[in-house]
């Protein structure tokens, strides 16, 4: 049973002109944009092409520098959350911040008085409320005085989006702005998110919907924005476009200027070999990687190709057989790493760098025994030495070795990461979205350097999330599909929509 | 300037706690032989603050290095009374300690309890394991050899003042081995350096092949045995053990960490830099004492100090006081 939203009649968000300057960007130049209720409009982009400074402007987090906001033709205060809260505007993003320990009703009640009786908490009145809400969307199996871990991140979500429905007195809301919505979900989650999402527009609801994920976009959108570098590219009915020109008007620039030559194939012997591996979120994965190639693994996010270099660095407990040249690969990262393994995590500030310690510290700190004498006492001679001849290979950029790493850009700590990486000498590099938040600059000198490692016989593992920094690197590219190694081929001949596309149909198994 | 103030402030605010206790106390508090004895007062302060900067490296404390002091001194003690020679009973009261820290670092790294929680209640257990021992009582005068009381009185003299000798008390002596040992192994040995790493990011330390849960569970042996060899210091000096003499190191151990991390440049902890912290709170005590000070006021002075000096160093880091070098 689903009761209409009150959208309080048809409801128009117009952006005129939006601009903001961060430093040297422009990441925001000029935007135009008609939001309206009763339709799903996807915003497209690259990273960094202004999505996430778009949401911020509407959200009031950001103050443009330039154009207005007009909410039916009267311009709303800019930098202003509680303003643009009252103008109907509600905010889901990927990152659910739920309260763990409390119920799901009172999750939903977080921005909302509890209603009372006698100056006590009426539960009564909260959880009938909150069911109602949840009601309003389709949703009649959550029980809204179970505690809200008992969900599923997709669940969360859903509650959170009932949460916007409980009535509080003032204007209903009636345009929800998700960012990257599924990014956490698995796919069934993410079949009951979007029919909540149908509800919504049935009722007469506007969505934003930000993906980077295709298929969603296709099948939910009614009109679909691109920006890119800042810009507003193009708005079009999802009728007069398609995945080819989306793609196309995303990425724009000509992309194989970033990448070094590929050189006719010339690859080794198989230097590390996977046969049945299982580990959280992957299974029955086989594959060889050979001496001076570059493998690229790719798929939507999830898929298992951040979990794979996990369980190969020994990260996360696994099953199945690794060799590295051969010999049986050690499960712990002090083994996998003395053996001649290397690896980069993808979050180079939560899961990389020791962000208050020094360069050369952090570039040491896989390698300290070999660089001590007698394995124990520190030789920080070595160390110092070792780490400026590494950071002129990567073309690190800082003050001095012993400064903190804190203080070095996104691109300049990544190259502190590649230095503790080669730092060993590796035999095999494992590489997870390496040039993730990284400017263009270092993202070319990273290029140069993974190609030129390969060149040099070292075997590289490379997953990404960037399309065409796979398709640009790689020598050959592996898909990963719920866990599973579902395509690997060689790199010529393929392009982002082709890549794209096997992301989803099942393939012929590896 | 700000610059400056958060560079020197701590060196520049310890100097003056010195030269405002050698204005009011004019004729002792600068005398080598105050000096040797306030060393002497802080040793077993600078074996646990020292013990303790270990486990602090890597984020985590323990709090049961006080009860853990109390204990060991009674278990020696208590094996006196029972006829054991001096070095049998020192070893039983260390492995004490020994087995003390394994529990502490099991709980916290193998099973995963907050060290919070974890010391807290082996804190309960050291201290109700002490009284269980003596019967709750001090044990004291012919049941203890006196060859151990003499240890803490005695030392090598190195010099002179008027008739009587000056004495660098044995206790002191041990507290510098056992810093230096400290300082060898967290400033000069890999296994240090990792225990850095843990507490500068544990996850980021694991993913590049630091075993963190068995260096962490390592570190609290060090605290342990370190709280046991205070212990015994302590025993040694008063030639007597209660259960509940050891009891008050725990918080200033912490404390002169703390007031040492505002000493370093990158507000880390640092076994030197404890080493400062614990002169700090040594020459307070002995300071005030000397103006006779009341104790209790003592204690609000000395909380106040400390309070003044981490807040200082926090709005310092805050770029409150201005912005970073």
């Amino acid at each position: 049973m689903s009761v209409p939203i009150d959208a309080g009649g048809a409801h128009e968000l117009r952006l005129e002109g939006l601009g903001r300057q961060f430093g040297a960007v422009r990441a925001l130049d000029s935007v135009d944009l008609v939001l309206r209720a009763g339709e799903v409009h996807a915003l497209m982009g690259e990273n960094g092409a202004g999505k996430s400074t778009l949401i911020r402007c509407l959200a009031g987090l950001e103050r443009p520098d330039a154009g207005r906001i007009l909410l039916d033709g009267l311009p709303l205060p800019s930098g202003h959350p509680a303003a643009v809260r009252a103008a109907g505007l509600r905010f889901i993003h990927q990152e659910l911040h739920a309260v763990r320990g409390l119920s799901v009703a009172e999750n939903m009640f977080l921005d909302h008085p509890y209603p009372r009786r006698a100056g006590l908490v009426n539960w009564r009145a909260v959880n009938r409320a909150a069911q109602a809400a949840l009601s309003r969307l389709g949703v009649d199996d959550l029980d809204p005085r179970q505690p809200m871990t008992g969900l599923g991140p997709g669940d969360q979500m859903i509650a959170r989006i009932a949460g916007t429905l409980i009535d509080e007195g003032g204007a209903p809301p009636w345009l929800y702005v998700m960012d990257e919505p599924t990014a956490a979900l698995t796919g069934a989650e993410s079949e009951r998110l979007f029919a909540v999402i149908g509800e919504m527009i049935a009722a007469g609801a506007g969505v934003l919907y930000v993906s980077h994920r295709m298929p969603e976009v296709l099948r939910l959108s009614d009109r679909v924005t691109v920006l890119r570098d800042g810009r507003h590219i193009s708005t079009r009915p999802l009728g007069e476009t398609g995945q080819e020109r989306i793609i196309h008007e995303m990425t724009g620039r000509d992309l194989s200027a970033l990448f070094p030559p590929r050189d006719a194939l010339q690859h080794g012997d198989t230097v590390l070999g996977v046969r049945g591996l299982a580990a959280p979120g992957i299974r029955d994965v086989s594959f060889d990687l050979r001496a001076g190639e570059i493998l690229g693994v790719v798929g939507l996010a999830g898929a298992g190709q951040g979990a794979l270099l996990r369980a190969l660095i020994g990260a996360a407990p696994r099953r199945g057989m690794v060799t590295l040249d051969g010999q049986p690969l050690s499960a712990t990262p002090a083994g996998a790493w003395a053996q001649g393994l290397a690896y980069v995590p993808p979050e180079r500030r939560s899961q990389g760098l020791m962000l208050g310690r020094s360069i050369t510290e952090n570039v040491a700190l896989p390698h300290l025994e070999r660089m001590a004498r007698g394995r124990f006492f520190l030789n920080r001679r070595q160390q110092a030495r070792r780490t400026g001849d590494l950071g002129a290979k990567v073309r690190l950029k800082a003050a001095t070795l012993s400064q903190g790493c804190s203080q070095l850009s996104g691109g300049n700590q990544q190259k502190v990461l590649f230095a503790r990486a080669l730092a060993g000498a590796p035999r095999v590099l494992l590489l997870d979205e390496p040039t993730r938040g990284v400017d263009i600059g270092a993202k070319s000198d990273l290029y140069r350097l993974i190609r030129q490692l390969a060149d040099d016989g070292v075997a590289v593992l490379l997953a990404s999330s960037d399309l065409p920094e796979v398709l640009g690197l790689a020598d050959r590219i592996a898909v990963m599909q719920e866990g599973r190694l579902t395509h690997l081929k060689e790199n010529s001949g393929m392009t982002e929509a082709s890549l794209l596309a096997s992301f989803y149909d099942s393939g012929d198994a590896a | 300037m700000t610059g400056l103030v958060r560079r020197f402030g701590g060196i520049a605010g310890m100097l003056a706690v010195v030269l405002f206790f050698a204005i009011n106390v004019p004729d002792t508090f600068l005398t080598l032989r105050n000096w040797l004895n306030i060393s002497q007062q802080i040793s077993m302060l600078a074996v646990v603050a020292a013990c303790m900067t270990v486990v602090m490296v890597m984020g985590d404390f323990d709090l049961s290095v006080g009860s853990m002091a109390s204990l060991s001194g009674v278990v020696a003690a208590t094996l006196f009374t029972q006829d054991w020679s001096i070095p049998a009973a020192l070893s039983a009261a260390l492995a004490v300690g020994l087995l003390g820290g394994l529990i502490n670092g099991v709980m916290v790294s193998l099973v995963g309890i907050l060290p919070f929680v974890a010391t807290l209640a082996t804190l309960t257990i050291y201290s109700g394991a002490a009284f269980l021992i003596s019967d709750g009582r001090t044990i004291f005068g012919r049941d203890i050899p006196a060859a151990f009381g003499d240890f803490a009185r005695g030392g090598p003299v190195i010099g002179m003042a008027g008739e009587r000798a000056l004495v660098l008390p044995n206790l002191t002596l041990v507290a510098l081995a056992v810093v230096a040992l400290i300082w060898l192994v967290l400033e000069q040995t890999t296994y240090g350096r990792r225990l850095y790493a843990i507490g500068g990011n544990s996850e980021a330390a694991r993913l590049a092949g630091v075993p963190v849960t068995w260096l962490r569970l390592s570190a609290f042996l060090f605290t342990g045995v370190g709280a046991a060899v205070a212990g015994l210091m302590y025993a040694s000096r008063v030639a007597s053990a209660n259960p509940t003499q050891g009891d008050a190191l725990m918080l200033t151990a912490i404390a002169a960490v703390f007031l040492g991390m505002t000493l370093t440049r990158d507000g880390q902890p640092g076994v030197l830099a404890t080493l400062a912290g614990v002169v700090v709170l040594g020459v307070l005590d002995n300071g005030l004492t000397q103006m006779r000070v009341d104790s209790y006021v003592r204690e609000v002075l000395v909380g106040a100090i400390i309070l003044a000096a981490v807040g200082f160093s926090a709005l310092g880091r805050r770029g409150v006081l201005g912005r970073r070098p």
